[in-house]
């Protein structure tokens, strides 16, 4: 395999050619799109007709799946596809159309806050991996920010300040901010918040980058609404024009993209046509900062 | 030597010279600020040396002076400033800065969101006029958004999906982005009241975005798809081409018009004192 990248962006973000994801990679294969990962934080392949199973195969050469298993709020026997997908579709079980009220269509529309996938696991998640089956043909586009761009562009005074600083995480937050509140006690103590630090290091490049989401509640030891101000600040500047690269999909696109360096969005679409992605991700294998004893156990 | 207006940024704002507001400001210069606001909707007059009386006189000269019960968790015998005059500081009764978790300053820190004054009234603000006794060097900028070009630069398909959508206005909502935790009594004060999303500015018939951080639904919509969208619209309105930035010298006096800008404070050391004082004209529809 010879893996060839176009840029997409003057930051990051580039499309590769030569890669076939629904055949087996070689180890190289993979160290070849790991090292691209390591540049360009997020890889386009285009016209890949993957069937569930080759994403599955393709995905598990960069390392364990995550489960979305108790992470979201859908229930037993609602879920549409294998237990390692995260259904950022909008359709239900029978491919019907989710209907504009429904408590799972509304809790997805979380995706649309900036985010990185799985901040709000102690361990969070190193890649994702989202095929567009059937995609919005207006809007719809998932937009990407570069957080170490977003990391290199700050003063020193701010650099100095956040270096050290830790955040608590939790999809209780990011709904929060939408008015989704009727969350369960179930629910709510799967979603029990997490700590990360806000400026991490990548272990493939060795690039500092700033390490936020939606997810953020609050950050240790500052009162709640003076941190929330803060990190609003801190996301308006990581998320400006020139640190976003808006992917506009075809059908059969697959976007993989590394969430220890980037934040990630879906823009608004037409929910009277069905949208069919599929993501699997990548679990990390550390922690970003020291959890509260009780949940380091 | 006559009033001038020159403008200060791209497509709104200007800077007032060749006037006093600390003595009597005759009826042809009254009339020559409204028609400076209507076309710049904010407006920076220097070095204004303004007392709370004579702020209040200027600012009679454009309506009546909004009162301030119902827009603050303040309890009025913490209060520093009359009841009409807005406490923008960060001083307590003693002048004093606030401690950092002090729940007034952390009220206060919704003014860190855009909002537009006193959208949460039925009846919402006309003009507010800002007056800086005590600046900060560093930080405290306020920024202001034209919500007549920001709507003005919608594409005609959204134009048409809002231009009748009402929105749900309350403090609950801005304070509640910050996680800022009301009482059950600051929660019967703060019941939404209900604002157009597209508005129309009464002397220049122009249309402008009516947002604010305090909008927290649109009637007929669920809550999260409208606060979704409410977000996406002011991450559209406050784009910088459509931002001035006003960085305070001491005793500048800041006037703008809340029916058709938005505005925010931006982050500051709060270590030091920053005595900010508005007086707000009241809206009258």
């Amino acid at each position: 395999m010879t893996l060839n990248t176009t840029s997409l962006h003057p930051l990051f973000a580039a499309e590769v050619s030569g890669v076939d994801t629904t055949r087996a990679l070689s180890a190289d294969d993979a160290a070849a799109i790991e090292t691209a990962l390591d540049t360009h934080a997020v890889l386009v392949f285009r016209d890949q007709r993957l069937t569930d199973d080759q994403q599955l195969a393709f995905s598990r050469s960069f390392g364990e799946l995550e489960e979305t298993r108790g992470t979201g709020i859908s229930k037993p026997g609602e879920q549409r596809l294998h237990p390692a997908f995260a259904d950022v579709s909008n359709i239900d079980k029978d491919n019907t159309l989710l209907a504009r009220d429904d408590r799972r269509r509304l809790y997805s529309l979380g995706n649309m806050l900036w985010h990185s996938d799985s901040s709000f696991k102690a361990v969070p998640a190193k890649y994702s991996i989202l095929s567009g089956r059937i995609v919005a043909t207006s809007g719809g586009e998932t937009e990407f920010a570069d957080m170490r761009a977003a990391w290199a562009a700050l003063d020193n005074a701010t650099k100095a300040e956040i270096e050290d600083l830790v955040c608590e995480h939790s999809l209780i937050f990011s709904r929060e901010l939408l008015g989704f509140g009727d969350l369960t006690p179930e629910e709510r103590a799967t979603m029990r918040p997490v700590r990360q630090r806000l400026v991490r290091t990548h272990a493939g490049s060795g690039r500092k980058s700033l390490y936020l989401a939606s997810h953020i509640g609050t950050i240790i030891g500052w009162p709640m609404p003076e941190a929330r101000a803060f990190i609003r600040d801190l996301t308006e500047h990581a998320t400006q024009p020139a640190f976003v690269y808006a992917h506009k999909w075809r059908p059969y696109d697959l976007v993989m993209w590394d969430n220890r360096a980037t934040m990630h969005r879906v823009r608004r679409y037409d929910n009277a046509q069905p949208r069919d992605m599929r993501r699997t991700t990548v679990a990390g294998t550390e922690m970003t900062a020291q959890q509260e004893e009780s949940l380091a156990a | 030597m006559s009033m001038e207006i020159r403008p200060v940024a791209a497509t709104f704002a200007g800077e007032v010279s060749g006037i006093d507001l600390t003595g009597p400001v005759t009826p042809a210069d009254v009339a020559a600020i409204e028609a400076g606001m209507d076309r710049h909707a904010v407006l920076v007059f220097r070095d204004q040396r303004c007392t709370d009386d004579e702020q209040r006189a200027f600012t009679r000269n454009f309506g009546t002076l909004e009162q301030a019960p119902g827009g603050h968790v303040a309890k009025l015998d913490e209060r520093r400033l009359p009841l009409d005059m807005q406490d923008a500081g960060n001083l307590d009764k003693d002048q004093r800065v606030f401690a950092r978790d002090d729940r007034r300053r952390m009220f206060n820190l919704g003014n860190r969101l855009w909002h537009s004054d006193s959208s949460y009234r039925a009846v919402p603000a006309k003009y507010s006029l800002l007056s800086g006794r005590v600046v900060v060097d560093l930080g405290g900028q306020t920024q202001f958004a034209d919500m007549r070009a920001a709507y003005d630069a919608l594409d005609a398909g959204t134009k048409t999906e809002i231009a009748d959508l009402v929105c749900e206005h309350s403090l609950l909502f801005s304070r509640g982005e910050l996680g800022f935790e009301v009482t059950e009594e600051e929660r019967a004060m703060f019941l939404p009241v209900r604002q157009p999303l597209v508005r129309s500015h009464p002397v220049t018939g122009r249309k402008s975005l009516f947002l604010s951080a305090h909008a927290g639904g649109i009637v007929g919509w669920p809550v999260p798809e409208a606060r979704a969208f409410l977000c996406e619209l002011t991450e559209h309105a406050t784009q910088r081409q459509f931002v001035y930035s006003h960085a305070w010298t001491r005793y500048d006096l800041v006037m703008w018009d809340n029916r058709c800008t938005m505005h925010r404070v931006t982050r500051f050391d709060e270590t030091k004192p920053r005595d900010m004082r508005r007086t707000t004209v009241a809206g009258t529809v």
